[in-house]
């Protein structure tokens, strides 16, 4: 092979791994990114099918936002989900993980089971949990009752507010909490073991070992884990829906979306409600990563 | 009410319904009703109910040329699906549903062709008392398909039990259900579903007619915010038979399907104020799913001095501006709606004829078959109310803004009952937002 042909094929580019990638790149373009920029536009426009046509109305979605109280109830609500839930996923998800990482009998069978509550469809998950939180019937106040821990059956849902989301994030945290677990369970999985025996030479605790150890190098996991947890409890919809139905003391903001969007036919409002929930998620995975990511190298 | 995951993903859900509706025709507008073939095509139904039996289907087909696709939708994704395929003027269904309380929706979206102009209306009015719920413009967007209307039922074991007369009068009902719960045979006597859902707007419309009113007046306006309006005395009621215990505590959060199908049907209460025609046949006579087999039974509306009015809430079928074989589809409407094809389904001509869940023909001459042979549990009682007592929720028609009416509707009345608000508060709050949105028009 002569120097100029080598040179020439060098040249050509390599086509196949664009090829394969073509089919699920056009996917996402045409049902994510196209919708979204679409979504975007619109949020600066007037679009409500009862009152046409679609007009340019600047900022007005987002003023007409700003004074709207359910939205600005809901906002606080999803505050309080986003808080808890990664919170208490984020603990939880590392306690479970530590706990899988110990050889055990049966621990593959663990694992599967675990993330049974993760492959559950939401609303599936709200209506098993109705079951549990039902005041009248509920698996929750029978339990109570045996345990002679309450005379009566009590109403948890819907009677406080804060009351209500946590009880409503806990349904999420059960379905989510898995998730986080495997993630944190496969950085765990990386750290070597010949850094907990140098440890345990050195007189490490157990406790010194998890700060020193454990924690700062299982980061990359755990700050995808608060990320994957973020997204989903800012984006909380099917278990306060189901759990609580339209009540203020639990609706969310992408329930609002709905709202305004499919019953009251304001689309232009609910681009920009959705705008705003986009851009909250970014922002926030970014200082989720900021804070809490470190590249880890062995 | 299961609502798919992709709705928890904002942008991209709401980008593709406006891109769609970007992208579709607006031409279907000015499409002639009598478009498209009658004979040889498959048309799309697509409903949240079974279909009538295969055999009945057939026989249409062989009637008429034409094949029926039945898709059976839960309702409440149903109506999300048709808002986004009417909002993006694409193709969802040959025939729908139409629902009593969206036709004001429907009518001024121009989404549904009139079916005056479709099939003779005009000559169903007599024998169909609904169908004026489902008149808006002057036109008819859909024709009902079954007659449900908002009845009281009362466990008739649990009231002889407790030695009381069943009651005429809501006062007679009050202190009856007073009784029940002072005697202990049941501890909280009524099923007021006070869970944030439509159900409970139903329920508080019908309390409110029960005292001899409606919720709007003529134009629209709210008619419940002076204390001395039957809306007004309706929505206290309930709060306060919620206060009394005569409603169990955790109804907070309990729909008005889950009270009937866990409360009622399972003997936990002894009375549903409103609730719906066709429920004793259809749930509490069903041995699989109810304890109180035979003992559940409708009553004539207690009212302030008699028997007051019930509202009606049927479902009904339509055709969008863009189907396919919008005339197909309306000789299909016509076969579904027929007076003896109802009959059939509801279980005249036995079980083979009949069509799974259907209860209660929108037809006054099919009910009283079906009583007169007594194929209809309570029938009598049913065709009686139906054709003397049975009005629209709002005379001129559900207006166009009626769900963010119904939301603050129940989300206040909910907040109400959980004691968050007072019910002047509530009722201030709900009737705020209907001169908002009757101020806009929109």
């Amino acid at each position: 092979m002569t120097a100029g042909a080598v040179a020439a094929r060098r040249r050509r580019p390599d086509l196949l791994p664009y090829l394969l990638v073509a089919p699920l790149a056009l996917v996402i373009v045409g049902l994510a990114v196209v919708p979204a920029v679409y979504s975007l536009v619109q949020a600066f426009f007037r679009v409500q099918p009862l009152d046409p046509p679609t007009r340019f109305n600047g900022f007005d979605n987002f003023r007409s936002l700003a004074h709207n109280s359910a939205v600005l109830g809901s906002l606080g609500n999803t505050i309080a989900y986003t808080v808890i839930g990664m919170a208490l996923t984020t603990v939880l998800g590392i306690g479970m993980a530590l706990a899988l990482q110990q050889r055990f009998r049966g621990r593959s069978i663990v694992i599967a089971v675990l993330i049974l509550p993760w492959a559950l469809p939401g609303v599936v998950e709200g209506i098993v949990w109705s079951g549990i939180w039902d005041a009248n019937v509920g698996l929750f106040n029978s339990a109570l009752t045996s345990f002679h821990l309450v005379d009566q059956y009590q109403v948890f849902l819907g009677s406080n507010r804060w009351l209500t989301i946590l009880l409503i994030e806990i349904v999420q945290v059960w379905q989510i909490t898995p998730l986080s677990a495997l993630l944190v369970l496969a950085a765990l999985q990386n750290i070597p073991d010949e850094l907990y025996e140098a440890s345990a030479l050195d007189g490490c605790s157990a406790w010194s070992r998890f700060v020193r150890i454990t924690l700062p190098l299982a980061r990359p996991g755990i700050a995808v884990a608060m990320v994957q947890a973020l997204i989903l409890t800012l984006n909380v919809f099917d278990q306060p829906y189901v759990l609580n139905g339209a009540a203020e003391t639990g609706a969310s903001l992408t329930m609002q979306t709905y709202f305004i969007s499919f019953q009251n036919l304001d689309f232009g409002a609910g681009y920009a409600l959705s705008l705003l929930i986009t851009l909250a998620t970014l922002l926030l995975s970014w200082v989720v990563v900021r804070l809490v990511y470190r590249k880890v190298e062995f | 009410m299961a609502l798919p995951r992709l709705m928890t993903i904002p942008a991209a859900a709401l980008g593709v319904v406006g891109l769609l509706a970007a992208c579709g025709g607006n031409g279907s507008d000015s499409k002639t009703p009598t478009a498209g073939p009658t004979t040889g095509v498959t048309i799309s139904v697509v409903l949240a109910t079974d279909p009538p039996p295969q055999a009945a289907l057939d026989a249409f087909t062989k009637q008429t040329g034409i094949t029926v696709k039945w898709t059976n939708v839960d309702w409440d994704s149903l109506q999300t699906k048709i808002t986004a395929a009417v909002t993006a003027k694409t193709y969802f269904a040959d025939a729908t549903d139409v629902d009593w309380s969206r036709v004001g929706q429907l009518s001024k979206l121009n989404a549904f062709y009139p079916m005056d102009e479709l099939m003779d209306t005009k000559s169903l009015e007599a024998d169909m008392p609904q169908l004026t719920s489902f008149t808006a413009g002057g036109h008819v967007v859909g024709v009902p398909y079954d007659a449900s209307f908002s009845v009281t039922t009362v466990n008739k074991k649990m009231f002889t039990e407790a030695g009381v007369a069943l009651p005429k009068t809501l006062d007679e009902y009050t202190a009856a259900l007073k009784t029940l719960k002072s005697k202990g045979t049941v501890q909280y006597p009524l099923n007021i579903p006070f869970a944030a859902a439509e159900g409970l707007s139903t329920y508080w419309y019908q309390t409110t007619a029960a005292f001899g009113g409606t919720v709007l007046d003529d134009k629209y306006k709210p008619a419940f915010t002076d204390p001395a309006s039957p809306g007004y005395k309706a929505a206290a009621w309930m709060v306060d038979a919620m206060k009394q215990g005569l409603v169990p505590p955790g109804n907070i959060n309990v729909t008005d399907t889950q009270g009937q199908q866990t409360l009622m049907a399972k003997g936990q209460v002894a009375s549903v104020f409103s609730d719906y025609s066709g429920m004793v046949g259809s749930l509490y006579n069903v041995p699989k799913s109810s304890t109180v087999v035979n003992q559940v039974a409708y009553l004539p509306t207690p009212g302030v001095t008699g028997p007051g009015k019930n509202n009606s809430n049927p479902d009904g079928i339509g055709v969008p501006r863009t189907a396919k074989y919008a005339q197909a589809a309306a000789l299909f409407i016509k076969w579904f709606t027929d007076a003896d094809n109802q009959a059939d389904f509801a279980g005249l001509s036995g079980p083979d004829k009949a069509m799974p869940g259907y209860a209660l023909p929108s037809h006054v001459s099919a009910v009283q078959k079906l009583a007169d042979k007594g194929s209809l549990i309570g029938g009598k009682d049913l065709a009686t109310m139906l054709q003397t007592s049975s009005q629209p929720i709002f005379p001129g028609g559900a207006p166009s803004w009626y769900p963010q009416f119904s939301q603050a509707v129940y989300t206040n009345l909910h907040s109400a009952a959980t004691g968050s608000v007072t019910v002047e508060q509530a009722l201030k709050k709900i009737g705020d937002t209907a001169d908002q949105l009757s101020a806009s028009g929109s």
